[in-house]
């Protein structure tokens, strides 16, 4: 216990804290402007000084440790000279520009001016010019106004660990500097905005827009792009989000955003915005009423499934609409429209994961606090690259790197490039090889957990089978770093689930978690996964992952619903798609996604589609799939509902209505109206009252309110009965890799910048990132004399794209890679795929392609 | 030049220690530090290329823009300057056209204006390249320079 | 006085090995390893050794607070920066007597029980780092150097590190970034680098003539050595003169020789007889003295006493010729360049002082202009992040203290008196 005295009031302290925190602990303010709560101390400015006792100079509080018996002051004349003299030093070079500048309101400096500041400036020589950059994107820097603090430069290099920003020269001429993607590493976070205390750095999408002071409203709500769920406040005018800020000490993101976040929020105000119903009429789609959508909607379903039964009729739900709007949506599937034919796209990876970790491992095995991964000794990264599917998440990567940390990556993951501290290459697509082989050599050095799980009979049994020795680079560092660690986190990306054998890298993670005792975290690519499967948007479990096929959870949900629910458990994504091809399948309703453009192999999707008698498509654009429905109904995007998201952690959070529209309706209440007119009736007032509904009835959500989850952190299970156990017998399935051996093959790419195509729609991100590329490794430029930009043709047997490459070091030899981002240039559309006979997520690897210039 | 620096990590517990010494061979190596050598250095140390340029844009003696084929550092602080330098200073201008910072129009010579180079005894002094020359006056500074192409 | 630092240097192959040998050299270490580590820190303890790289910290307060330290490895390192204007008494060390300095570290490291040693040597030294470096082979190949040296189970393996044009980088902890692969910024104290230094491991960062001292120590004792000079911070000093003297050059002579006896019985007084105006005594960061000081002592005892500094004990003697406010402006000129631009005061307030005195040097200066001088000098003092803006600030204090009549004078004639004599 320390005690000292500040400004004659005593404090005391449980642990060793620098002065200035002891004192804001305190409740004392002292001036700041180059110390930031997450960032180390610096002392540079020296605004901070205070008087100690028995200490002949003053001294930074911000640098100085509390002592015991330490005496404190904080104000007194000397301290305000020397903090009029800083100020006066460090205005002689700042330009008086506050009147067009947008900082002013919330300058630091202008703050600390106006409390101690000199009242006329003594400095008649020429102030320093330096010209304002606009080689960034989306940034606008101008150094003229620095000061030097390094905030921005600390948090990049410490807190992001992008390492973009540097000090360039010294002494006065010191500028911050180099910021750009095009040569350096900017990740456009935009974290540095948030750092800087002037108006040296500031986001280009609100410069000269508006004042801080000017804003209607503050919507403290969270990000809707990925299973992260950053929480920030949206400032808002005139219906319009001007900017969104994070705030330090709010969600799991505790200040930071990604440039997503950060950036993204502009699509909401795109003008291909889908504002009225409409109806296809022959070959178009013609604007329509509520009422004539709805009802022929319903007169169709209801046509469909007297006709054919509920099988016959499918739902796709959405990861990117809240809890309620899929609870709504399943209910009304299975009930209204008597099927348990639910999926969504999640399928392709983090449902098919999720489903199977949980079988294996028990319910709740994947989600774990992220906060956790900090504290690990070793992490894991397996099948994708967190730092650009998951950025906060990444960040937590690679702070514990920063910590000591090992970090092994089997994939690719150029934003832990500078990170990871084991290398390990297996051979094209058999990732799942040296997973299998590190998992034999931990079971063989460390043995089961004895505690008879059905996964340590698994691990025994397959120890049995197993004949061949993999022998790759690596592997044997990576056991023995494993077996050192206590405490290790596997963070596991979906590039491995989107393979046709990718059940056996699900296994042996799934063992290598069970003997290693690890903590699992699933990347999560949109901002509801793991919600919609707790909704119950899956085809085998009813809401709160209560397995469909067991009789008593069944009647639970019947009686709350007071209707049947069919007892056999749906088809999965691809199951319902490859049934409407084959005329299974008679109607299928899509809520909030894009399969045509989401899904592997373009033509075919299309084409089932097409088969169908009836396509329903909810969306807040027209998609490449609302074109081809017949009704296309609007909806709202993120930041204009209320409502729930249950993030990778299984955090459950409220989304804030931020902007009012008159463009669409929210999902659930359509849907709701919409099983009105079919007899089945739902009433409910707002989401919240869904809400109410869920916490009933959901084991996993039992007795939430909006009250709750906006007064502290909710993770299921919450008051929740007893989860799910695992499973009682595993089969094991020994397979070999395939054999790749064509020249070349194209892979998915999951870019820092964009997610879905809705980040398409936002001036922003496509600032930063405008166009899509061909990532291509060194050796393959070189030897088609490719430079970066240069256009290339890739063909696969299912189409091919014209595209600009962009050369990166990190790229396999024998692999090009391309996102699924850009309209008319999405690499799952030219891919074939090949389900995973245990997952039944299309694998999508092995795609020969080549490449020409053009 | 990735050899030398090679050899050089194996010097230091850590690799970024190597960055002076890299910097030193990039330097050599063409002549001054563009981005692309920088980025060479960046990537032969796995350093972040803003730290690299941040790191040398820090140190006087690494050049950041092209210079001439023959770096003459000349010291003019006090005792230099007290004993004449700042007219040979001024005699480099009339005469070659050379200015602070400058270099001269056939690529021969550059002109960096040093802090003090340890040489006070012999003021004035300069170091042309990896040479020193003390001593100066206004009439042996040309037949010094003379050596250089 | 015998010369010890210097000892041999006439010799034109003094740098040699073999020479360095039969003079005696390398001969301490046999007699260091003898004592026991401990013993060795005693010893320096009594020899009364100060820090010659210009604080005149104690050098065995510094070895004794790094080896109570547990973490291992320890780094010895040797700063070879010598960036202080006027200051070149290390060079002829570095490039004459360079065996000296290895001997030095190689007993150092001993009594530290550090086993690695870098010497950090100003980027504008390039002929004394080949000659250390080449004086490094020799040791290596000789076995004074390495895992086991003279076939004991001691090690100490040695590095010449080149830094490239920074004087911030004398600074230890700036060095020790810089050493890093950094920029040369200073770091916050505590943690001292005797705790957390290189790498965060126990560092002893010395300049190289202290560490040319330590065999002295070995030979001749702790209390023969501590009788020479001023007995409160004894030794052999090396003075390096400057400026307009007779005869400059560097003069090893017992610490505490009057600052006359300098000027006059060893640099041959002023040049061409003109009359004496001031003198910096320990470099540009060190408080000018007028001429009418020169009768303190050269240590780092007395001259605090009489307002200045030793510092690094360059003597730059200025003449009645030369006009202070220009030596003002270009040591003004020398700290705006050199500041590292961490912190506020000195990277804003040289700047300014630099743009003010350059203004009234060229006939522009206003009646405010010497209390804003003065107030700015006032307002970095005290409250930099290192000593380097202290330096300045202390600096311009000094010579506004001393020559206010000259500013006075170029602000009312609107011109300098000294320029139309060039
Ligand atoms: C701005 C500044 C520059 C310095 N430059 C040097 C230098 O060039 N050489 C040196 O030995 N010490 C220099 N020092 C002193 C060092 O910080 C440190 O005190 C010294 O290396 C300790 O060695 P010693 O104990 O042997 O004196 C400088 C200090 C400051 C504040
Ligand atoms: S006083 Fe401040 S700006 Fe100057 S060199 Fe020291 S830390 Fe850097
Ligand atoms: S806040 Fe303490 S020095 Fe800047």
């Amino acid at each position: 216990m320390i005690t000292l005295t500040i400004n004659g009031k005593e404090i005391r302290l449980d642990k060793p804290v620098t002065v200035l925190k002891a004192a804001q602990q305190a409740g004392i303010k002292i001036p700041t402007l180059c110390n930031h709560e997450l960032l180390k101390p610096f002392g540079g400015c020296r605004l901070c000084v205070v008087e100690v006792e028995r200490m002949p100079k003053l001294m930074t509080s911000c640098t100085l440790m509390a002592a015991d018996g330490m005496v404190v002051r904080t104000e007194s004349d000397t301290i305000a000279d020397v903090r009029r003299a800083i100020l006066e030093f460090l205005l002689i070079n700042h330009p008086l520009d506050c009147p067009v500048c947008d900082k002013a309101g919330e300058c630091e400096l202008q703050d600390a001016v106006m409390q101690y500041g000199p009242p006329t400036g003594r400095f008649i020589e020429e102030k320093r010019k330096v010209r304002e950059s606009h080689d960034d994107p989306i940034l606008a820097r101008n150094m003229e106004r620095c000061i030097v603090c390094t905030r921005c430069v600390r948090m990049c290099e410490d807190v992001q660990g992008a390492s973009a920003i540097s000090m360039i020269e010294r002494g006065g001429r010191t500028v911050m500097e180099p910021f750009s993607s095009r040569s350096f590493n900017c990740e456009y976070c935009g974290n540095c905005i948030t750092a800087c205390p002037v108006g040296s750095i500031l986001s280009r999408l609100y410069m000269h827009s508006y004042r801080p002071w000017q804003m209607d409203k503050e919507v403290e709500t969270i990000c809707g792009y990925c299973g992260v769920g950053c929480s920030f406040v949206a400032q808002v005018r005139d219906e319009s989000i001007k900017r969104v800020i994070p705030r330090i000490g709010f969600g799991m993101n505790n200040g930071l955003l990604c440039s997503k976040g950060r950036f993204g929020y502009g699509f909401i105000e795109d003008s291909g915005r889908l504002k009225t119903p409409l109806i296809r009429k022959g070959d178009a789609l013609v604007e329509s009423t509520w009422d004539d959508a709805l009802d022929l909607v319903a007169e169709k379903l209801t046509e469909i499934k007297d006709s054919y039964g509920g099988r016959a009729i499918g739902g796709i739900a959405s990861a990117r609409c809240t809890n309620e709007d899929n609870y709504v949506f399943q209910k009304f599937m299975r009930v209204a429209c008597g099927t348990n034919n639910i999926d969504s796209i999640s399928r392709t990876g983090y449902a098919a994961a999720q489903k199977y970790f949980e079988g294996l491992l028990g319910q709740g095995i994947n989600a774990n606090i992220i906060g956790g991964i900090k504290r690990s000794d070793m992490v894991l990264v397996l099948g994708g690259d967190p730092a650009s599917v998951n950025p906060v998440l990444g960040l937590s990567i690679r702070a514990a790197a920063k910590a000591g940390a090992e970090v092994a990556v089997i994939g690719h993951a150029p934003g832990l490039e500078r990170y990871k501290t084991i290398n390990v290459l297996p051979p094209l697509f058999k990732e799942a090889d040296i997973l299998e082989a590190l998992l034999l050599e931990v079971f063989r050095a460390r043995g089961n957990r004895g505690e008879s799980h059905a996964i340590d009979r698994a691990v025994s049994e397959f120890d049995k089978e197993y004949s061949g020795k993999t022998d790759m680079h690596g592997l044997e560092e990576l056991k023995d770093k494993l077996l050192k660690s206590d405490s290790i986190s596997i963070v596991f990306g979906m590039d491995l689930v989107q393979r046709t054998d990718g059940h056996r890298a699900l296994f042996a993670t799934a063992g290598l978690t069970h003997l290693l005792e690890a903590r699992l975290y699933l990347l999560s690519e949109r901002p509801n996964e793991q919600g919609v499967i707790d909704a119950g948007c899956v085809p085998d479990m009813l809401p709160g992952g209560r397995p469909l096929g067991i009789p008593d959870f069944r009647r639970r949900y019947e009686d709350a619903w007071k209707r049947p629910i069919p007892d056999t458990e749906g088809m999965t994504l691809m199951e319902m798609i490859e049934g409407a091809k084959k005329g299974d399948m008679k109607a299928l309703y899509i809520m909030g996604d894009n399969p045509v453009f989401n899904l592997p192999d373009r033509t075919f999707i299309k084409e089932s589609l097409a088969s169908l008698d009836f396509l329903v498509v909810q969306d807040i654009f027209l998609t490449e799939t609302a074109e081809l429905a017949d009704v296309v109904l609007p909806a709202l995007g993120w930041p204009e509902k209320s409502g729930t998201y249950t993030n990778l952690e299984r955090r459950i959070q409220l989304l804030r209505k931020t902007v009012e529209t008159t463009s669409g309706m929210d999902d659930w209440s359509i849907i709701s109206r919409l099983s009105c007119r079919m007899g089945y009736d739902m009433l409910y007032t707002d989401a919240e009252n869904v809400m109410d509904e869920i916490s009933r009835v959901s084991p996993l959500y039992r007795n939430l309110s909006y009250k709750e989850i906006s007064d502290k952190e909710c993770l299921w299970p919450y008051n929740g009965e007893p989860l799910r156990g695992e499973a009682k017998d595993i089969k094991v399935i020994k397979e070999k890799s395939r054999d790749y051996d064509a020249d070349l093959y194209l892979a998915l790419d999951k870019p820092l910048f964009h997610s879905g195509s809705i980040s398409q729609r936002s001036p922003g991100l496509m600032d930063i990132s405008p166009e899509p590329r061909l990532k291509i490794g060194t050796r393959l430029a070189e030897k088609m004399c490719l430079k970066d930009g240069d256009n290339v043709i890739i063909s696969a047997d299912r189409g091919s794209i014209s595209i600009r490459v962009s050369i990166d070091p990190c790229v396999n030899g024998k692999v090009v890679l391309m996102s699924n981002n850009f309209k008319e240039k999405g690499a799952l559309g030219i891919m074939g795929y090949n389900l995973d006979p245990v997952t039944k997520a299309p694998g999508i690897e092995g795609c020969a392609v080549t490449l020409r210039r053009g | 030049m990735l050899k030398e620096i090679e050899d050089i990590k194996a010097k230091y517990p850590d690799t970024r220690a190597a960055l002076l010494p890299a910097l030193y061979i990039a330097q050599k190596e063409f002549g001054w530090l563009s981005l692309d050598a920088m980025k060479a250095v960046a990537n032969a140390l796995n350093l972040p290329e803003s730290d690299v340029r941040g790191t040398a844009s820090f140190y006087s003696m690494f050049r950041l823009k092209p210079a001439g084929r023959n770096l003459i550092q000349l010291c003019t602080n006090i005792s230099c300057m007290i004993l004449g330098a700042e007219r040979l200073r001024d005699l480099l201008k009339d005469r070659y056209g050379l200015l602070p910072g400058g270099t001269t129009e056939d690529g021969r010579f550059s002109l960096v204006i040093m802090e003090c180079i340890g040489a006070c005894g012999t003021a004035p002094a300069m170091l042309v390249n990896t040479d020193l020359y003390e001593n100066l006056t206004e009439h042996n500074i040309a037949e010094i320079l003379g050596k250089y192409k | 006085m015998e010369k010890f630092l210097l000892r041999n240097t006439e010799n034109p192959n003094s740098a040699d090995i073999e020479e360095y040998i039969k003079t005696g050299g390398y001969k301490n270490i046999s007699k260091a390893f003898e004592l026991q580590p401990s013993d060795i820190i005693e010893e320096v303890k009594k020899s009364g050794l100060r820090g010659r790289g210009g604080a005149g910290f104690p050098t065995f307060m510094k070895w004794s607070f790094a080896s109570a330290d547990k973490k291992f490895p320890k780094y010895l390192i040797c700063n070879a920066d010598e960036g202080e204007p006027g200051t070149f008494k290390d060079r002829p060390i570095l490039e004459k007597n360079p065996h000296l300095l290895i001997e030095g570290m190689i007993i150092s490291g001993y009594a530290l029980k550090a086993e690695y040693g870098y010497i950090y040597l100003r980027g504008e030294y390039p002929y004394a780092y080949d000659v250390m470096n080449q004086a490094v082979r020799d040791a290596y190949d000789k076995g004074y150097l390495g895992d086991n040296i003279l076939g004991k189970n001691i090690k100490f393996n040695l590095v010449v590190h080149l830094g490239a044009g920074a004087y911030i980088c004398g600074e230890e902890t700036a060095l020790l970034d810089s050493l890093e692969g950094r920029r040369g910024l200073p770091r916050n104290k505590p943690p001292f680098p005797v705790n957390a230094g290189a790498w965060g491991m126990p560092t002893i960062v010395n300049n190289v003539e202290t560490l040319a001292n330590i065999p002295h120590i070995i030979e001749i004792g702790a209390d023969a050595y501590s009788k020479i000079g001023f007995p409160d911070c004894p030794g052999p000093k090396l003075y390096c003169v400057s400026g307009h003297v007779e005869k400059p050059g560097v003069f090893e002579l017992p610490m505490g020789i009057s600052l006359r006896e300098i000027i006059y019985d060893y640099a041959g007084g002023t040049k061409n007889g003109k009359k004496l105006k001031a003198v910096f005594p320990g470099g540009i960061s060190a408080p000018v003295l007028p001429a009418d000081s020169i009768d303190c002592a050269m240590d780092f005892v007395s001259l605090p006493k009489a307002g200045s500094m030793l510092g690094s004990a360059a003597v730059m003697v200025m003449d009645e010729t030369v006009c202070m406010v220009k030596i003002a402006h270009r040591a003004m000129k020398f700290f705006e360049r050199e500041s590292c631009g961490k912190c506020t005061p000195c990277r804003e307030g040289t700047e300014w002082l630099r743009k003010i005195l350059e203004r009234i040097e060229n006939g522009r200066g206003r009646n405010e202009d010497i209390s804003l001088l003065t107030d700015i000098s006032n307002n970095i003092f005290g409250k930099s992040f290192c000593a380097l803006g202290d330096g300045a600030a202390g600096v311009m204090k000094s010579i506004l203290k001393h020559f206010r009549a000259e500013f006075e004078e170029h602000i009312k004639e609107k011109r300098c008196r000294f320029k139309q004599k060039d």
